[in-house]
């Protein structure tokens, strides 16, 4: 397949994958909402509705992105490691207690937060990984146990060392100015967290693209067995591959925390968006450079759901269905969506029987 | 320390175990059933959160038992269609999993929402229904054992005992007779039980059935009687703990069921554990489920290994 169809392809896999996303929760909407037109109205607008509103989409899309990263790094490899939640509270965890210190009051607490964040959440994203090599635990599983053993942790921590007797000890005090990203646009959340995302987006695409780890461990991830007889040590590729996908993660937790969107930590401040990465790395295929664009678009929606709780009586929940339902649809393979079953309802035989029977 | 061990021995915290230990012992079984048949499937924790809804939602309107079944039902539902997707359509079963764990977590929300009338949160509104727990006072008669055993044994639910029995069943069914062998079969090398004339799509279909009707009893147990009534994400974990006990348990029912026990003692002790130690902070003790679920998995596992 020549760049252009290839490109042509996975253009209408992501429109499709846009469509059934849009189908789900207009159905939702309409068997939950009293008001429907309305309320899909919303779902559809409201991102656009003021300048505050479009930058919380590009700076959720942000986020997004560098979630559906984490993932795809370890997706490409076929090791599925769900640690990126844990790691993103470890990473915002260690980013704010940076912050806090006497160093948030220079600028270098903006680097210094991201590369601790990164160590802390490669460390998390290490163990799961070295667990699988060396001991040959399954990894979804440890990795899972380790999201709420961290959850834990950073909420232990922050109760008994940065929260603010003021919040009721559920938040931090605000970090000082410097240790904040500066927002490009005022009074709005696009900030530096956009260009360390873009830029995480081309270090992996070269990281994959363009080194001889990154042939590797797609070749691991295509045919782990063929990998193996061309002399690669699958082993310690999974376990960098894990590394530096936790380190990703780590980068997502100091963007929450160090971002103007929250400028403090506070308990349960990913509020479930790591997993939501999943989505991201699904539809754009594990591909780096086609997670912006997916994270856009999803976020625009995800954003848009947001808005819908406040200003409508459907819940915001209703993303997670849509979620799911993309997942579902996009993870399987239809061969051309549908075509075998237009032909069937429109009583012509599917092609392969019709090849078969004289 | 001494406390804790006085606390642990006692009858009441065998109590607390098996309470604790039964949905998880559910979803361990369930999951066990799926892994036999060589898909992992790791929706059990969205299966039993969709289970404990539909319990809680149809005991509101029907019989408690009406109420379990509709949990069960749902789950054997949700494993159709992972097989479905999986083995017709050919997404990766973590995948699907993971898709279906992802809509129970928002779907449960907005469904609740919508069956309560707007509560987001809880089913506190909804006169859900218990499942009743069943009397073994008569085991007082027994001369000095008697009091603990009652203590012990009386007053837990019709499902603990049924989970108990179903240990057996499912070893019986594995283990002595045709089609469990089937099962182990294709479970050990699929192309050899194809072979020999086994589909094995049509077993997985049925392992995967058969384990989200488990997980959807499990989240029953849970949503009508160790807690009445569903709130948000009530299973906590509890999915992917039963997971746990599936490797753990060396994919054998009876080993299963020792993990399931082993889990549900350490999440008994988390529950007991602050009226006896006021000092560990609470994060602390809810974290300690699933640090000895993930020490444990790594310990097993390279004992496997080198095996």
């Amino acid at each position: 397949m020549t760049q252009g169809r290839l490109f042509l392809s996975e253009t209408g896999r992501i429109a499709f994958a846009a469509a059934v996303a849009l189908v789900v929760a207009l159905v939702i909407i309409f068997f939950a909402s009293k008001t429907p037109l309305e309320t899909f109205d919303v779902l559809l607008t409201a991102p656009l509705s003021s300048k505050r509103t479009i930058g919380t989409w590009i700076d959720d899309s942000a986020k997004l992105a560098l979630a559906g990263l984490a993932f795809s790094l370890v997706f490409q490899a076929r090791q599925f490691a769900l640690g990126v939640q844990g790691q993103v509270y470890i990473g915002g965890l260690l980013a704010s207690a940076i912050a806090l210190s006497p160093l948030g009051h220079s600028w270098i607490a903006i680097p210094i937060g991201a590369a601790v964040a990164m160590l802390g959440g490669a460390f998390l994203g290490f163990i799961p990984g070295y667990a699988k090599a060396k001991l040959n635990a399954n990894e979804i599983v440890s990795s899972l146990m380790l999201n709420y053993i961290a959850y834990d942790f950073t909420n232990l921590f922050l109760r008994l060392y940065l929260a603010s007797p003021k919040s009721g000890l559920t938040a931090s005090d605000p970090f000082p100015p410097t240790a904040v990203y500066p927002a490009f646009l005022p009074r709005t959340r696009i900030d530096l967290g956009i260009v360390l995302a873009l830029a995480s987006v081309f270090v992996v695409w070269f990281l994959l693209y363009r080194t001889a780890w990154g042939l590797k461990l797609r070749l691991t991830g295509h045919n782990a067995r063929f990998a193996a007889y061309a002399g690669i040590r699958s082993n310690f590729i999974m376990v960098s591959a894990m590394t530096v996908s936790g380190a990703i993660g780590g980068l997502l937790g100091a963007l929450f925390v160090q971002g103007t969107g929250f400028a403090k930590i506070a308990i349960g401040f990913e509020a479930g968006l790591s997993f939501e990465g999943i989505l991201i790395a699904i539809v754009a295929r594990n591909r780096p450079l086609a997670i912006p664009f997916v994270a856009l678009g999803y976020g625009y929606l995800r954003q848009g759901a947001q808005l819908m709780g406040y200003r409508s009586d459907v819940p915001a929940e209703v993303i997670g269905i849509v979620q799911g339902v993309v997942i579902l649809l996009v993870a399987s393979s239809f061969t051309v969506p549908g075509r075998a079953f237009l032909t069937r309802l429109t009583g012509g035989r599917p092609a392969a029987e019709r090849a078969t029977t004289p | 320390m001494n406390l804790i061990l006085e606390t642990v021995l006692s009858a009441a915290f065998v109590a607390a175990v098996i309470r604790t230990t039964t949905p998880i012992l559910f979803a361990s079984l369930g999951g066990l059933l799926s892994d036999l048949v060589g898909s992992l499937n790791v929706a059990l924790e969205g299966m039993m959160l969709i289970g404990a809804l539909t319990a809680v939602v149809v005991s509101a309107y029907a019989p408690w038992y009406v109420g379990v079944l509709a949990g069960l039902g749902v789950g054997g539902i949700l494993g159709g269609l992972m097989a479905l997707f999986h083995l017709r359509f050919k997404a990766d079963v973590i995948l699907v999993g993971f898709a279906v764990n992802i809509i129970a977590a928002g779907g449960t929300v907005t469904a609740l929402a919508y069956a309560t009338g707007g509560d987001k949160g809880t089913s506190i509104n909804l006169p859900s229904k218990a499942i009743p727990a069943l009397d073994l006072s008569f085991l007082n008669a027994i001369p000095v054992v008697g009091s603990a055993l009652t203590q012990m044994f009386s007053g837990h639910s019709y499902l603990t005992w049924l989970a108990a029995f179903l240990v057996f069943a499912i070893w019986y069914f594995l283990y002595r007779t045709p089609e469990g062998l089937r099962f182990r079969a294709v479970g050990e090398y699929p192309a050899a039980a194809e072979a020999a004339g086994i589909s094995p799509n049509r077993l997985r279909t049925y392992g995967l059935i058969a384990s989200g009707a488990l997980a959807g009893l499990g989240g029953a147990q849970l949503a009508m009687f160790n807690f009445v009534g569903f709130t948000r994400d009530m299973t906590a974990g509890r999915g992917f703990i039963a997971l746990g006990a599936v490797l753990l348990g060396r994919r054998h029912p009876i080993g299963t069921a020792i993990a399931a026990v082993l889990f549900g003692a350490f999440e008994a002790l988390s529950i007991a554990l602050p009226g006896i130690l006021p000092s560990v902070p609470g994060e602390v003790i809810h974290m300690i489920p699933f640090v000895v679920t993930v020490l444990a998995l790594m310990l097993s596992s390279k004992r496997r290994l080198t095996a």
